[in-house]
């Protein structure tokens, strides 16, 4: 048992911090626009230069997998949450995909760009009925000879307008599979969706797939024992949850600093038992839900049988949690936080993506209770 | 980092809960419904080494580390002992016997430690009055020293094992001026002359741990039952936190596991609108309530286990932090167990509603969770 990181982990997420918060301070990526896509494209490619883009993917000294990544979400994502998007969705969803089931020449092709951080891949998950994953997919390949010919229709797929390459997953014959995808090829169009909530800096799109070409050699299958779905909610579940965290960092501590500086009646708000335990009670579920977070983590990498379930308590319990902090910082700032564009506002409208997406709060409640009852999904 | 258990802690859990569904459990029931304390099954729980498994061999102990000691208290909640067995469990052998070994001389550790280790003797510690709770250093229960003896007079409540105890810790100002610093602690043992205790109160929950007053009108007891130095007691109360953080809450842990499987077997059997109820999704979602809760609790109690087994001093943020999860967030799960089991959920033949009962002592006993928040904003 050791319930701390190490020296060496720690030095890495200072490094990190030091370097994405530099970085967005003179490139701002939260704020939506063109410059803010260029700007977060340039962070990623900074990210490629630190070992983060490898964690969960391949061996990296000094650390301890994804233990050591949810550590570093955490600070990748309470400094820029759309930065922390765009790069999660290309590597620990498409990259991480491609290092499981790729063969060495996809890993090469399109796996190695996306660890450099010199190109960014997106995932294309989610459909129409398939935005809880409660229905079976939609899109398809279809083989003709050594091609493979996609149709489908997928929606709110992060990073699709900037993506060099998509994983569009779907079935062909009748089996899971993820098709890779250049983000200009004939047949595919992509239409960005506008005015998100939050991530006001990550780009979101619908996908059309019309009769779609690839080479077969551009698929990837998965063995016929897992479900390659549920993997990749898991990710995307872990995704969230590194997420939350980061976004209840930076709105608990915008909120403690601001409530340490800011007076009434002569005396700093902090002082005033509303705000005092209102922090407390923030803080009491920001360290809980880091060390849920980490132990799922762990779990999955040690134990990954009892994962699953696992990730869902962690994902609920983040997700839910960075809501409510960020909402009690909104109450905090007063009405300064209602006005204009500022970290505690966007970590208040990000945490809201938290808890809807990936497996849904609601849906990941209802597999929890089926594994207790012993019902297999 | 490392959350793993090592194979022998992870079969001695298994040998506790084991032991617990055996020689407990079924007794559970009927001592909350009369509110008595269970000498046997507290004397077993000696036997088996709970009471001193942290102490060393040679106090009659069993030399354990932190972390197994904290995975036995989760071990007894996870089997279904009631919630006031673990309390009596708590004070006796964390507020009592450790206080003792910790602060005693080799003479008083000799005397104390193996009969508390056994359960022969039973342990309390008195530190609440009835005007001085959160507030501790405004006590005024004093004791004064004349010659060989210090002469101790004041009144103590909510203490959990005093009407059953032989032994108890028992703090008081030897300088009623000061503040903290005032505060001394001394071993009292029944029968002293002037020492009484009152009837045991009539409690909501944890109605198994005996729970009275205790009475000091010109007690004497000799010099050495000092612990320490004077002035040296709140920073003894100080340390029983450690494990009022990570062993006293581990039950609450434990019991989050025992619902969820009662909770689960209940609801595939109870048949409503022609469907067992665990079909509804309004279940499904208490369930996973219970689960989350434990799993979210678990993490924070091992964490404060694990740093005292390294040797690093207390992180008094984090521990508050575990206090105030516990103590606010169980409400929530266990409410959720016994709506669950609908009108059975609220009678005493199904055991949700003791357990309920139970739960409530967590945001009120060592610590009130506004004092936690209060620890949190000054610390943060
Ligand atoms: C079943 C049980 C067993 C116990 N066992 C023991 C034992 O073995 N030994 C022992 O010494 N004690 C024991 N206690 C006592 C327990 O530790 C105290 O009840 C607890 O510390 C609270 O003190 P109090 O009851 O005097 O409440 P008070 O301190 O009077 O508090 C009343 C209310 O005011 C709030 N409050 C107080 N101060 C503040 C503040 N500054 N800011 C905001 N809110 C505040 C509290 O949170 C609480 O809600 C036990 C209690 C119970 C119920
Ligand atoms: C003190 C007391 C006094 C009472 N007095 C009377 C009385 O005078 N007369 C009388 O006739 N009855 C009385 N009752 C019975 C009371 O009305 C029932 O307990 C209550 O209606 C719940 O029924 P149940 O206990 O059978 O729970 P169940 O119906 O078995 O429900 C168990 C759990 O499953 C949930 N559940 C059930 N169906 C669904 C669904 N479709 N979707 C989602 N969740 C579902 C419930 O919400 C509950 O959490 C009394 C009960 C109590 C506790």
């Amino acid at each position: 048992m050791n319930y701390e990181y190490s020296q060496k982990e720690f030095e890495f997420f200072i490094e990190l911090y030091q370097m994405v918060s530099a970085y967005s301070a003179s490139h701002p990526m939260d704020t939506g626009g063109a410059d803010c896509e260029k700007n977060i494209q340039g962070g990623v490619e900074k990210l490629g230069q630190t070992p983060y883009l490898k964690l969960g993917v391949s061996d990296v000294e000094n650390a301890n997998g994804l233990v050591t990544l949810m550590g570093a979400m955490e600070v990748v994502a309470a400094v820029s949450p759309s930065l922390y998007l765009t790069a999660e969705y290309s590597m620990r969803l498409l990259g991480r995909a491609l290092a499981k089931w790729g063969d060495e020449k996809q890993k090469q092709a399109f796996l190695n760009p996306l660890i450099s951080g010199s190109a960014i891949g997106a995932l294309a998950l989610c459909e129409q009925t398939v935005n809880v994953d409660n229905e079976p997919l939609a899109a398809t390949g279809e083989k003709q000879g050594s091609t493979v010919i996609i149709s489908g229709r997928k929606q709110f797929v992060v990073n699709g307008p900037v993506a060099k390459v998509i994983g569009v997953v779907g079935t062909c014959d009748g089996k899971p599979a993820i098709f890779l995808v250049d983000g200009d090829a004939p047949g595919l169009s992509i239409n960005r969706t506008e005015g998100s909530f939050g991530y006001k800096g990550a780009c979101i799109s619908e996908m059309i797939l019309e009769n779609c070409r690839i080479d077969e050699d551009r698929m990837i299958r998965c063995s016929e024992k897992e479900d390659m779905v549920s993997v990749l909610r898991l990710w995307e579940n872990q995704i969230l949850t590194g997420a939350s965290l980061g976004l209840m960092r930076a709105s608990f501590e915008s909120a403690r600093d601001y409530a340490k500086s800011h007076k009434t009646g002569g005396k700093p708000i902090i002082a005033y038992q509303e705000i005092g335990f209102k922090l407390a009670e923030m803080l009491t579920l920001f360290q809980t839900s880091q060390m849920l977070a980490i132990r799922a983590a762990w779990t999955a990498e040690k134990q990954p049988r009892e994962a699953f379930d696992l990730t869902l308590c962690a994902k609920v319990f983040c997700t839910e949690s960075a809501a409510r902090v960020s909402g009690e910082a909104m109450n905090i700032f007063g009405s300064s936080a209602y006005f204009g564009a500022n970290p505690v506002e966007h970590a208040y409208c990000c945490a809201r993506y938290g808890e809807s997406f990936g497996t849904s709060t609601e849906l990941s409640r209802i597999k929890i209770g089926d594994a207790a009852l012993g019902i297999k999904p | 980092m490392d959350f793993g258990f090592t194979k022998e802690q992870q079969m001695f859990k298994k040998e506790i809960i084991r032991f617990a569904k055996k020689e407990i459990v079924p007794r559970v029931q009927e001592f909350d419904l009369h509110k008595q304390f269970d000498f046997e099954s507290f004397r077993k729980l000696g036997e088996f080494g709970i009471l001193g498994l942290h102490f060393p061999e040679e106090y009659g102990g069993g030399g354990a580390d932190v972390v197994t000691t904290v995975m036995a208290g989760e071990a007894l909640g996870e089997a279904g002992v009631d919630g006031g067995l673990t309390l009596a469990y708590g004070a006796h052998s964390f507020l009592c016997a450790d206080t003792i070994f910790k602060h005693g001389s080799e003479e008083q550790r000799k005397k104390y430690i193996p009969k508390l280790c056994s359960g022969e003797w039973i342990g309390c510690m008195g530190l609440t009055e009835p005007d001085a709770g959160s507030d501790v250093a405004s006590m005024k229960s004093t004791a004064e020293k004349k010659g060989d003896k210090y002469i101790l007079n004041g009144s103590k409540i909510f203490i959990t094992n005093a009407p059953v105890a032989d032994v108890s810790v028992v703090y008081a100002k030897t300088d009623p001026d000061a503040k903290h610093l005032g505060i001394s602690a001394f071993i009292v043992e029944k029968g002293t002359p002037g020492y009484t205790c009152g009837e045991p109160l009539i409690k909501m929950g944890v109605r198994t741990s005996q729970t009275s007053e205790q009475f000091f009108s010109n007690c004497e007891i000799p010099a050495e039952n000092l612990l320490g130095s004077e002035g040296d007691g709140f920073n003894m109360s100080l340390q029983t936190v450690e494990w009022d953080r990570s062993a006293l809450l581990a039950p609450f842990v434990g019991v989050s596991t025992y619902m969820l499987k009662r909770c689960a077997d209940y609801a595939k059997k109870r048949v409503q609108f022609g469907r067992s109820i665990g079909q509804f999704q309004a279940t499904k979602r208490k369930l996973a309530n219970i689960r989350i809760f434990g799993e979210a609790a678990r993490s924070l109690i091992y964490r404060i286990a694990w740093c005292k087994d390294q040797g690093k001093p207390l992180n008094h943020l984090e521990a508050a932090v575990a206090k105030l999860f516990v103590g606010d967030w169980s409400m929530g799960p266990a409410n959720d167990a016994m709506i669950l089991h609908g009108g059975y959920g609220y009678c005493h033949e199904y055991d949700m509603e003791r357990i309920f009962r139970d739960s409530r002592l967590a945001p009120i006993g060592g610590g009130t969770s506004d004092i936690q928040k209060m620890i949190i904003s000054k610390l943060m």
